[in-house]
């Protein structure tokens, strides 16, 4: 009987990580597509040159920066409009 | 506040609609991160770092994106607004 409430938080749980797991690869895809198409320009080889590598490894961690910086003006933009419509819910709360 | 009794139909519903507005929220920032990348990283990869320049346009990037939303938003509800009571006053 004690076990039910365990197995739905563990249940919750693996749907949350499935969650992560699955936008985890998503991005890896996304990533792959973005600095393939940027970088791999050349098919007159099979394989893949140094300045293909160095530049597609630069892109990726370019992309990962860009969105660190991406999320924390979007957070910051978030906390903004959280007060704005907290601000405007006691104000009309209030006449 | 004292919270009024909902019934567990409302509840439900209450929390399909925050799971559509956390779908829709990422569903906004992916699409924005692809528009500010586009438009602000050129796909000239020398460097790992973002350079100031890339930095300024990503910030100006969301900050106008967000903008634009917002306007798209509220002209869009205004739009809608008005075909609904046109659409009233046609059927009355």
């Amino acid at each position: 009987m004690a076990k039910a409430p365990e197995s739905i938080s563990l249940d919750q749980l693996d749907k949350d990580q499935m969650k992560t797991f699955s936008d985890f690869l998503m991005s890896y895809n996304k990533l792959s597509e973005i600095c393939f198409t940027d970088c791999i320009r050349d098919f007159t080889s099979r394989d893949v040159k140094d300045s293909e590598e160095k530049c597609s490894m630069n892109c990726m961690e370019k992309y990962l920066k860009m969105n660190q910086r991406v999320s924390q003006r979007f957070q910051e933009f978030q906390v903004i409009a959280n007060e704005n419509a907290l601000a405007m819910a006691q104000k009309t709360g209030k006449h | 506040m004292a919270l009024p009794q909902i019934s567990s139909a409302d509840q439900a519903k209450l929390q399909m609609m925050q799971e559509m507005e956390i779908e829709m929220m990422s569903d906004l920032y992916n699409r924005m991160t692809n528009a500010c990348h586009k438009k602000c990283i050129p796909p000239r990869y020398s460097e790992s770092e973002l350079g100031k320049g890339e930095m300024v346009c990503i910030d100006r990037c969301v900050a106008k994106y967000l903008d634009i939303h917002e306007k798209i938003g509220k002209k869009l509800t205004a739009m809608s607004m008005q075909d609904e009571e046109l659409m009233k006053k046609m059927s009355s």
